[in-house]
């Protein structure tokens, strides 16, 4: 009955444990799509070479690192690349001044479990403007983003001086020439796509205006969008009772991601957790959860 | 040179409605004859309706991605979409011949589709499952 209907899985893709290989391996066949666990197998200059695609000469330029040698004029090293054989992820940190922890860029990328790419992380801050403690709670301890601890005084300063929820610096506003380099990297290496789990509404609406789509979560920013309407759950809910619920956030991409953030979505029973993105190469998914939105 | 034209939305039932208003919009702009449109519409609610009831069964429902690409003589129509990784061959065939009372609900999306549509292909991947299908204009 289907007789014109051609089914076509796409090639089967390699597995993850390609084992060493060789650069000639590497170019020789354009349609393989390449893990970063055999990335991370190549020797270490032909590895580099490759990785230094991943950041932007605008973002290093910036700060005085010299793109090819990933060091400042005092010929410092200001970057690291860490990609160890038998890892399946790269990171990229690139900081600073004198101190390595001042970092200001990091950007992580793993093989997933169907030999697609994940971007685990993608941080860029101003190291230059004010810090906010919001990464530390007042008993030193981490808060992971403010995901499983809350520095409540520090989060409602980042939040009056126009911080998303997850920042403790200004961002340096590069995500689209950012993503730019990261696809034309997994251009080069044969890939279709990445994902990516947006940590918060701010991050995923910034990755709407990027060509992304959702493969878990669209309705549920549907939903978020609806309910903060006026007469919507949420819109109720901005009733004033913590520094991150006042009246007016609805009309804001950050006003609503900090309500969030405080846990404002139980009202409607869901939780901001199990979204998930995707950016097909070269494709402009065109999502738009927030019409006429203002950051 | 054709051109292309491309929604967005959650894989959700009000999505549908949507949809047929972009593909109206999209055919009025070009003149496509209404039996044609009314194939498409059709056909993509569907696609569509498979991918929002199975495609997405058991998860947040992500996104459909509906692009047009019209040129004189033919409108190409992609619908992608992130859920499970759907097996053509292993969808129940209705059986049309059967009695109207000993028929199972619903199960005619496929075969309307191939009724309707003619070149029609399936891609999955983890990237994204794509369906296209090609309608000529007569």
């Amino acid at each position: 009955m289907f007789k014109r209907l051609r089914v076509k899985a796409e090639p089967a893709k390699p597995g993850l444990d390609l084992g060493e290989i060789s650069i000639s391996q590497l170019i020789g066949d354009v349609s393989l799509p390449v893990t970063i666990k055999a990335l991370n197998s190549l020797p270490e200059n032909p590895k580099l070479r490759l990785y230094r695609a991943l950041i932007p000469i605008q973002v290093l330029a910036e700060f005085d690192i010299n793109p090819r040698t990933w060091k400042n004029p005092d010929k410092l090293p200001q970057v690291r690349l860490d990609a160890e054989h038998g890892s399946d992820k790269v990171k990229i940190t690139a900081w600073y001044g004198a101190d390595p922890q001042n970092e200001f860029f990091y950007l992580e990328l793993a093989d997933n479990q169907y030999s697609g790419i994940d971007l685990n992380f993608l941080i860029a801050n101003n190291p230059l403007s004010e810090k906010y403690r919001t990464d530390y709670d007042d008993e030193g301890k981490e808060t992971l983003f403010g995901t499983v601890r809350r520095n409540l005084v520090e989060e409602q300063r980042a939040m009056q001086a126009g911080l998303a929820p997850g920042q403790i610096r200004e961002g340096l506003r590069c995500s689209n020439i950012v993503f730019n380099h990261i696809e034309t990297f997994l251009t080069m290496m044969a890939h279709h796509a990445f994902f990516l789990e947006p940590l918060t509404y701010v991050s995923a609406w910034i990755f709407e205006k990027r060509g992304f789509a959702y493969s878990k979560g669209h309705q549920l920013m549907d939903t978020i969008h609806k309910e903060f309407q006026p007469g919507g759950e949420l819109h109720k809910a901005l009733d004033g009772s913590t520094p991150f619920r006042q009246p007016d956030q609805w009309q804001t991409v950050r006003g609503r991601a900090w309500a969030i953030h405080d846990g404002i979505l139980q009202v409607i029973d869901r939780k901001w957790d199990d979204l998930k993105m995707i950016k097909q190469i070269g494709r402009q998914a065109g999502v738009n959860t927030f019409p006429d939105a203002k950051y | 040179m054709p051109q292309r034209f491309q929604i967005t939305r959650a894989a959700e039932l009000e999505s549908l409605s949507v949809f047929r208003q972009f593909i109206s919009d999209c055919c009025a702009s070009h003149n496509v004859p209404h039996d044609t449109v009314f194939d498409l519409k059709l056909a993509v609610d569907e696609a569509c309706t498979n991918i929002i009831e199975h495609g997405y069964k058991g998860m947040d429902p992500g996104s459909i991605i509906l692009s047009f690409r019209i040129t004189p003589d033919r409108i190409l129509v992609q619908i992608t979409d992130f859920g499970h990784i759907f097996e053509p061959s292993e969808a129940p065939k209705p059986d049309v011949e059967a009695a109207l009372e000993d028929r199972e609900l619903g199960g005619l999306g496929l075969y309307l589709i191939y009724q309707t549509m003619d070149n029609i292909d399936y891609q999955s991947s983890e990237d994204g499952n794509t369906l296209t299908f090609t309608k000529y204009i007569k």
